[in-house]
């Protein structure tokens, strides 16, 4: 009897001791610049820089020269923080786009746990939310996608305009969203403007400089940037057989989580993505540690929403029309597979009946999720980008607002419809 | 890579002296003069002893090396018993270097410098050629009436800018190195005119084909000034037992612009050496020479980017002090000793450099003032116990009967960079801050010499570089940065 206490009471110790121990290490972890990231809010971001420092940071906004500021965000100040004007097509002088590098020349210093963060500026967007939205709409697909939220930037106490935070694809993000950060990360970096032939996944030779830094620009482990992996990926894409294509590709990239990302930006209308008007764009590349598999990241998603108000947004622009030269070898490859081609539209459909989730009809009609989004996004942002006409006049900016909402209203049926015609007539020929 | 160089080395010893020699059997065994000094800070590495020790080796030749200053006080053509040794007309002479000359009233001397290094540093280290031609200079140089010398050099392996420099707000070096006229109308009270040398630091104004190093000390290359165009007033008094420069120039040097950095305007500089203990003391203690330099510039914020000094390590060039942003004065204060006798001799030099930081903070305050300091200890011992001059002489030289000179050298050096005045706030590594994060280097360089004839010199050495800040260390967990470099000169 006494005995059988004993054990009782041993084992009851024991529970308790272990249990929370056992619970908590369940529990996932806190990232600390969630807060920061918290989207459901219109943040203020600060920075103290020196005059002469602000006017050049307008003045030669085609450089990348770094700026030392003051951060200060909430009751949170950093000293020795390094800005510098950052953007392609969106770079400006009138309002910078903005890389801030928390660890610029401090080595171990991090804002919540964050090395750096990009002020996307938004020059290309007179609604201020395609890119949110996007990125939003990406991680609500189970996809990897950077966090966004806005905020009012102000320089030296003054507002400076209503700017995007965009979370840096860099080593925290990588460990964050990919459980590692020692291999090689690129920036797809291929100069698509009038004049240049794009690149699209075409072999180019085998000297596998051909593939980094252009168009592949590394982004970690610039001394070792095994370029060789790349030459033998985009060979594999363009030169390996029929027979044999699907499962060297395999060994390079997970052709389905790919295809999932390709239907996505087709339901958001992404003019300037993976299939885009200019060739392949706006997107951060991976591999793998010790491994050949690569991994696409979405990046900069300003030109989604594309043909607004109209929702009819080809979900094969670039693929099926458009010209001949500006066709992605990857894309028309994969389309061809019966499964993957299924898969692109289940995604598309998937993508439809995401976005209109929630919307009802009737005398009390509710608007599905993207309608609702855009519009509590209006509403948060409203005061602040009317107080910003740096780029856009406020008519621009309410039309813009306007035209997101008839595409949200739209888009889903429209993308459904031509999903069945195309589910009809089959894979790509 | 140790082999190619001996052999070019090989090559140039078996053609050089030969090549000259046959020259110099049409001089005037007269003209075969003792190498004079020009009183320039060009050069400072005549020998400073006076009292020669007795037992040291003299070069059986004393044909002045190509790297040597010429005298302008040397006369010239005495030995009428020569060809053409009147003194009179247009004549050809190879002592020092392929010379044209007018009688005594006019010379123009052809000269060339070559040094090809070869190097090897920690691995990963960026833009580290393993092989470089790291000068190839030509120039002429000579007088006209004795009383207005000249000199003309130029740089041919300097960069061309790309567009991407242009765009990037990168500004060209120039090709030019020494362009100047000194007028010897008053021996203490010379003029000279053009670009050349700021009298600043012993170091830097030692000829780099002169030097004991394949590098100068990281103080002579970030903190002294180097060349700009300016006016100087030099001379010296006491059988130079007392020598002043002074002069102003357009800006502040070289050595205190790069591609991205501006660099200071209208500098006046100052520089006295002597010899005080020849008067009250005898032997090594005499030949002791001290030496002291002041600039101060002006510095402005014209440029958008940062107008301070910067430091970089010796071989790989890595930034370990970037430039901060700097308004108002650059002053700068060095001091040094030279010391020669026998085949030993020792150099040591303090350099002080203190920049206005006048609005310059984030809230447009002023901050104290950006100051770099470096220091080093020389010392060179000649194997083969040829008197230590520079350039060095070898008694008799290789493939010629003989082995050449062979000196041995060691040098300790630091460059550091802080802020000045008190601090209240961390310190930081931004070029705005205002207590700015300490960052330094130290290196110890040890080497080898062989000069194989008056044309020909190898050099070796091994540097190790230890960076004071571990964040700025180029090579992971801080550890120290090691190089080896082998250098071929070739003077003519």
């Amino acid at each position: 009897m006494l005995l059988n206490r004993a054990r009782a009471f041993i084992l009851i110790l024991a529970v308790g001791v272990l249990l929370p121990g056992a619970v908590g290490s369940q529990t996932p972890a806190v990232d600390p610049s969630d807060i920061f990231f918290d989207d459901t809010v219109l943040h203020d971001i600060r920075l103290q820089i020196n005059e002469r420092d602000l006017e050049s940071l307008h003045v030669n906004f085609l450089l990348n020269d770094y700026y030392p500021v003051n951060f200060t965000w909430r009751d949170k100040a950093l000293q020795g923080v390094g800005i510098r004007s950052r953007g392609t097509g969106s770079r400006s002088g009138v309002k910078p786009g903005l890389r801030i590098d928390f660890d610029r020349w401090a080595t171990d210093q991090k804002f919540l746990g964050l090395k750096s963060v990009i002020l996307r500026n938004q020059t290309q967007d007179p609604s201020n939310l395609r890119e949110r939205l996007s990125m939003l709409f990406f991680r609500r697909m189970g996809l990897k996608a950077e966090r966004q939220a806005h905020a009012r930037l102000f320089f030296n106490n003054r507002y400076a305009g209503l700017y995007t935070i965009v979370e840096s694809v860099d080593k925290v993000f990588l460990k964050k969203n990919y459980g590692e950060d020692t291999s090689n990360l690129y920036e797809f970096a291929f100069d698509n403007s009038v004049g240049h032939v794009p690149f699209l996944f075409k072999y180019l030779g085998s000297d596998a400089n051909l593939y980094v830094p252009v168009p592949f620009k590394p982004e970690t482990k610039e001394t070792d940037t095994q370029p060789q992996y790349l030459e033998r990926l985009i060979w594999t894409i363009d030169q390996a057989g029929d027979a044999a294509w699907r499962q060297s590709m395999a060994e390079y990239l997970d052709l389905p989580k790919f295809i999932r990302h390709l239907a996505i930006e087709s339901f958001l209308a992404e003019e300037d993505g993976i299939t885009g008007d200019y060739g392949p764009n706006n997107f951060y590349f991976y591999r793998y540690e010790n491994k050949s598999l690569f991994q696409f990241i979405p990046w900069d998603k300003s030109n989604t929403f594309w043909e607004a108000p109209s929702p009819n947004y080809f979900i094969l622009r670039n693929v099926e029309d458009g010209p001949v030269d500006h066709r992605n070898r990857l894309v028309q490859r994969a389309l061809k597979y019966p499964d993957l081609w299924t898969l692109f539209l289940d995604t598309l459909e998937e993508c439809a009946n995401s976005a209109s989730a929630g919307a009802t009809t009737g005398a009390n009609p509710q608007p599905g999720w993207l309608a609702a989004e855009i519009q509590r996004q209006y509403l948060q942002i409203r005061e602040a980008a009317l107080a910003d006409t740096l780029i856009f006049t406020n008519v621009q900016f309410e039309q813009a607002i306007a035209d997101l909402k008839a595409f949200a209203a739209g888009r889903s049926d429209a993308v459904k419809a031509q999903v069945a015609t195309y589910r009809a007539r089959g894979p790509l020929p | 890579m140790l082999i190619r160089l001996l052999l070019t080395a090989w090559l140039c010893a078996i053609a050089a002296p030969g090549q000259a020699a046959d020259v110099q059997q049409d001089q005037p065994k007269a003209e075969a003069a003792k190498p004079g000094k020009k009183a320039k800070p060009k050069d400072q590495s005549q020998p400073k002893d006076p009292a020669k020790p007795k037992k040291q080796k003299k070069p059986k030749s004393n044909v002045p090396a190509p790297d040597e200053p010429f005298n302008p006080d040397e006369p010239i053509d005495q030995n009428p018993a020569e060809p053409g040794g009147s003194g009179r007309g247009w004549r050809f002479s190879w002592k020092q270097h392929p010379s044209v000359r007018y009688g005594s009233v006019f010379r123009l001397d052809g000269q060339a410098k070559f040094q090809e290094d070869a190097h090897s540093t920690y691995e990963g280290a960026v833009d580290v050629p393993e092989w470089e031609l790291h000068r190839n200079r030509f120039g002429i140089s000579g007088y006209l009436t004795k009383k207005i010398e000249y000199e003309v050099e130029r740089e041919l392996t300097e960069k061309e800018l790309t567009d991407k420099d242009i765009l990037a707000g990168v500004t060209p070096a120039s090709h030019w190195k020494d362009v100047n006229v000194n007028l010897t109308f008053v021996k203490n009270a010379q003029v000279q005119v053009g670009k050349f040398k700021v009298p600043f630091g012993l170091d830097q104004l030692t000829g780099v084909t002169h030097n004991d190093f394949i590098y100068r000390s990281l103080g002579a290359n970030y903190l002294a000034p180097a060349r700009d165009i300016g006016a100087m007033v030099h001379g010296r008094f006491f059988k130079r037992g007392l020598n002043y420069w002074t002069g102003v120039f357009q800006h502040d040097g070289d050595n205190a612009r790069s591609k991205k950095i501006q660099g200071g305007d209208q500098t006046f500089a100052a520089r006295v050496t002597g010899m005080p203990f020849r008067k009250i003391a005898s032997g090594s203690i005499a030949a002791i020479e001290i030496g002291s330099s002041f600039a101060i510039s002006k510095l402005s914020d014209d440029s958008f980017r940062p107008n301070g000094l910067r430091g970089r390590t010796v071989v790989s060039q890595d930034t370990f002090a970037e430039p901060v942003y700097v308004k108002g004065h650059r002053r700068r204060w060095e001091a040094d000793a030279d010391w020669a006798s026998g085949p030993f001799a020792a150099r040591t030099e303090y350099t002080w450099v203190s920049d206005d930081r006048n609005g310059q903070g984030l809230g447009d305050e002023n901050l104290p003032d950006a100051r770099a300091r470096s220091w080093y200890v020389s010392g060179v011992w000649v194997v083969t116990a040829e008197n230590k001059i520079r350039p060095l002489k070898p008694a008799t030289e290789f493939l010629q009967g003989g082995r050449g000179a062979v000196e041995v050298v060691g040098r300790m050096e630091r460059l550091w960079y802080d802020s000045a005045g008190p601090s209240t706030g961390l310190a930081f590594r931004n070029p705005r801050a205002e207590t700015i994060l300490p960052t330094g280097d130290r290196v110890v360089t040890v080497g080898a010499n062989w000069i194989l004839n008056r044309f020909t010199k190898l050099q070796f050495n091994v540097i190790r570089e230890h960076l004071e800040d571990p964040d700025r260390n180029p090579v992971t967990n801080g550890s120290a940065l090691w190089s080896r470099i082998v250098r071929l000169q070739f003077v003519l």
